[in-house]
């Protein structure tokens, strides 16, 4: 086990090391030290003001302040997008300027663009009036036709009264116009024109009939081109030409002020959701008002410690301060932070089993597996090297186009598809290889590895339909024999062999997780742990789990007929039964036997020492008694090592055991349930065999058949949607899914604490992106 | 005999892998071991599932009987 010690820490296995820390500041250097702590990104600061409102903060006005700037950015980005104005990416060369002056500017900016906005409105009201007064004079010119209209024309004026409401769409200009008392006109005949919206048309007729007792004629026409009258018509239409001008040219003046806003909007933007950030982080900061400095504390990564002292003495010369920023190292209660570095190739794993909980404190990272086992997993469900190499073009487009695709911002769909370029590479290379393990292209297979090792047991082939081929050469090399696919017995002979391979890989994946639990025991110092925890555990599974799967490989290496059900099963119900034609082993019963007690030794095994000598040692250490001879103090109470809560010094027995009872009994039903979930490795991979044979036969190969070319034609194009969008994206998915629960169920499910909480430094390039 | 001998280049490949790997990505002793971690993971995967579909034709307990229309 010294070899273990002797190797370098492994890059991913475990979380970095951290420590707390304490920084104290003075106030003057206080806001550039933190923003360049924003730069650097490592250090993530303690909310020492948790019990605090907002309102009570000492930064609560800058942060207002920021809140407003904020406001007013996400107008002018408003207006831009109303106006369509494409936003105009400059090189920032403009000086940097400060943060009051940015305030003062915007606050201009904004008052110019509201006015401009009211006038423009305003201009815009007084030029659809005038457009329905044009229209109004258009149709009250067709209904008078009484010839007395040449002298009423000089007297009439324009007055607008009587808005019905503010509305456009509802207003209704009614224009009085008196008329000159004319021969014909004894009578008091008066007229009114206007525009009205045509859904209240009756109910308005009804409205005048009743107003003036019936005596009114009424008439209406839909608002489109008519006769004009030349003289009043000429005032209006040269009003109207003034004010479209005007409308025009003020549109264009507030696109430039708009343009030139937004040249620098993205640069505003940064900066000030920067500055916000920089004060919420000094609110989190302790204020020690005698001592006029900040006192902050926080947790920073040890290899990070150079680079933190290193950017706050930059801080304290830039700001010209006399007194220097202190920066040590503090004990902390609480468990520290689970911090991970990542690159681009490993990020999208740590992802999916941070989806699943996050790592305890430098506990065994199941990352360093999973990158090669997950899509191992898919390839075993997914396996058709024609699929594969479909996927596998997927990738490397995604792969090719990196760059450009990180900086989009990309619909929901493809962002998950392009954060998970590498794992679906990954998915792809190993499909391709268990394709060609398969043998199916598409369903089709091959004899790329040799000739097959079936013939017909004489030239004629009779009996080929019943009693079937024999075998007269050397097993196939590589993978399954091209000459099963299609047979009558195929299914039997590939499900029995794909179960027992489920089973093989079930078992060898649990006790991989079994053995990452000692690790982590060894690494935590608990040899409670590894003497009444892991040696139990292995005893268990592997005396019923192990023994099934070497029965497999024996009975696969024999040739023998036993029956695995009926072995595995009876050895339970009647150990001491002869087991007559099942046998495989030598001394199978009395092994069998054997077996069977270590099982039932190994469940209390795992079930009472721990609880029975953890109290034995909180007695003996609440007594203050010494700590007895043999490394007590590796069983020590505080292999609690890493849980997030404080240490409590009261030991409650009976919460012990039962935690302990429920932990046995889920590893001893779960090493049923969980090596049975392993068939799912069959099932989907026979569901995908069945789904591309039957496209295969059914579409392409029926299609294929006709001689007509529209046919084929029709036929191959079914053929490709079934297998682009139930092969390639239906069945990823569900494979994808289905290995995604085998690893955070039956393998994380042996070892994983997944307690911790995660590393979220204060840094610039993790603040969220403003909503577009 | 067939089954040694493919192991022995399984296991030739994956010694091969690794010392590839070493020469272009050498990343450190720390980078280094989890990239010889990854690729003895997968060098026992691909060999897993050789082996067991390679054992599973060694001696078959049912012959390829072929349907009709073959």
């Amino acid at each position: 086990m010294e070899f273990f010690d002797n190797l370098p820490a492994m890059d991913l296995m475990r979380s970095e090391k951290m420590t707390f820390v304490q920084l104290i500041i003075p106030f003057e250097s206080a806001h550039r030290a933190i923003s360049y702590l924003g730069e650097l990104g490592l250090l993530q600061f303690r909310d020492l003001n948790d019990d605090k409102s907002p309102f009570q903060r000492t930064f609560v006005n800058q942060v207002k302040r920021c809140g407003e700037m904020s406001r007013k950015l996400r107008f002018f980005k408003d207006q831009i997008n109303k106006a369509s104005l494409l936003p105009l990416t400059h090189p920032t060369l403009q000086p940097d300027i400060d943060l009051e002056e940015l305030e003062t500017q915007l606050a201009e900016h904004e008052t110019e663009l509201v006015e401009m906005n009211a006038n423009g409105e305003k201009l815009r009201q007084t030029y659809n009036e005038l457009l329905e007064f044009k229209m109004v004079l258009q149709k009250a010119g067709g209904f008078l036709v009484s010839a007395q209209s040449h002298k009423v024309t000089e007297d009439r004026e324009l007055e607008e009264n009587l808005y019905l409401n503010n509305d456009y769409i509802e207003r209704a200009s009614l224009l009085e116009q008196e008329m000159q008392p004319g021969p014909s006109n004894q009578a008091g005949l008066r007229f009114i024109s206007g525009i009205i919206c045509k859904s209240k048309i009756l109910r308005f007729e009804r409205m005048l009939f009743r107003a003036t007792r019936g005596n009114m004629f009424f008439n209406q026409a839909p608002a489109e081109e008519y006769v004009m009258d030349p003289v009043l018509a000429e005032k209006v239409l040269s009003r109207l030409s003034e004010l479209e001008a005007t409308l025009d040219a003020g549109i264009r003046h507030r696109n430039t002020a708009l343009n030139s806003i937004g040249s620098h909007l993205k640069k505003w933007t940064d900066m000030v959701r920067k500055e916000k950030a920089v004060y919420d982080t000094l609110n989190m900061l302790n204020f020690d008002v005698t001592k006029k400095c900040l006192v902050g504390e926080g947790w920073c990564p040890i290899f990070a410690k150079p680079q933190i002292q290193e950017v706050l003495q930059r801080a304290t010369f830039d700001s010209n301060s006399q007194v220097g920023i202190i920066f040590h190292v503090m004990d902390a209660v609480e468990s520290p932070p689970t911090y991970f570095r990542t690159n681009k190739f490993t990020h999208a794993f740590q992802e999916i089993v941070d989806a699943y909980g996050v790592a305890r404190y430098q506990e065994a990272n199941p990352v360093v597996y999973t990158v090669i086992t997950y899509p191992f997993l898919f390839a075993v469900m997914f396996g058709d090297w024609g699929h594969g190499i479909c996927l596998l073009l997927g990738a490397l487009i995604l792969i090719a186009r990196e760059r450009r695709l990180g900086s989009q911002k990309l619909g929901s769909f493809m962002e998950l598809a392009f954060g998970g370029r590498y794992v679906i590479l990954l998915m792809a290379v190993f499909s391709i290889y268990c394709g060609l393990i398969y043998n199916e292209f598409f369903s089709v297979p091959f004899h790329i590895f040799g000739l097959s090792a079936y013939k017909c047991r004489d030239s004629t082939c009779s009996d080929a339909r019943t009693t079937g081929l024999i075998k007269y050469r050397d097993t196939y090399p590589f993978g399954v024999d091209p000459s099963w696919r299609g047979n009558r017995s195929e299914l039997p002979f590939l499900n029995s062999l794909k179960m027992k391979m489920s089973i093989l890989f079930g078992v060898a994946q649990m006790n991989l997780g079994i053995i990452l639990s000692y690790f982590n025991a060894r690494f935590f110092a608990s040899s409670l742990d590894i003497r009444y925890q892991f040696v139990p555990q292995m005893i268990f599974f592997n005396s019923l789990f192990g023994y099934l799967a070497l029965l497999i490989l024996i009975k696969w290496c024999t040739g023998s007929q036993a029956d695995l059900y009926h072995v595995m099963i009876y050895m339970f119900l009647s150990p001491t039964d002869d087991i007559g034609d099942n046998q495989l082993l030598w001394a199978q019963r009395p092994l069998q036997i054997l077996l069977l007690l270590l099982a039932i030794v190994a469940v209390p095994w795992m079930l009472f020492p721990k609880p029975l000598i953890l109290r034995k040692i909180h007695i003996e250490r609440f007594q203050g008694r010494t700590y007895g001879l043999l490394g007590t103090s590796e069983m020590d109470l505080d292999s609690e090592l890493g849980s997030a809560r404080q240490r409590h010094e009261e030991f409650n027995f009976s919460e012990v055991l039962v935690h302990q009872m429920i932990h046995a009994i889920e590893f001893v039903l779960g090493a049923v349930s969980n090596t049975a979930s392993y068939l799912r490795l069959w099932a989907l991979s026979l569901a995908h065999s069945e789904l591309s044979t039957v496209f295969y036969e059914k579409v392409l190969l029926l299609a294929w058949g006709f001689d007509n070319i529209l046919i084929r034609l029709a036929g191959l194009a079914v053929f490709a949607f079934a297998t682009a969008f139930i092969l390639l994206m239906m069945e990823t998915l569900s494979a994808f899914l289905h290995a995604l629960r085998l690893h955070w169920v039956e393998f994380m499910g042996k070892f994983y604490f997944a307690d911790g909480y995660k590393f979220r430094p204060f840094s610039f390039a993790s603040l969220p992106e403003e909503d577009d | 005999m067939g089954f040694l001998i493919t192991t022995l280049i399984f296991i030739v490949t994956g010694v091969i892998a690794s010392l590839l790997v070493r020469i272009c990505c050498n990343r450190g002793p720390s980078g280094n071991l989890f990239h010889l971690t990854l690729v003895i993971t997968a060098t026992v995967c691909c060999w897993m599932m050789w082996a067991i579909v390679y054992l599973a034709q060694m001696k078959p307990l049912i012959v390829p009987i072929l349907s009709e229309g073959e």
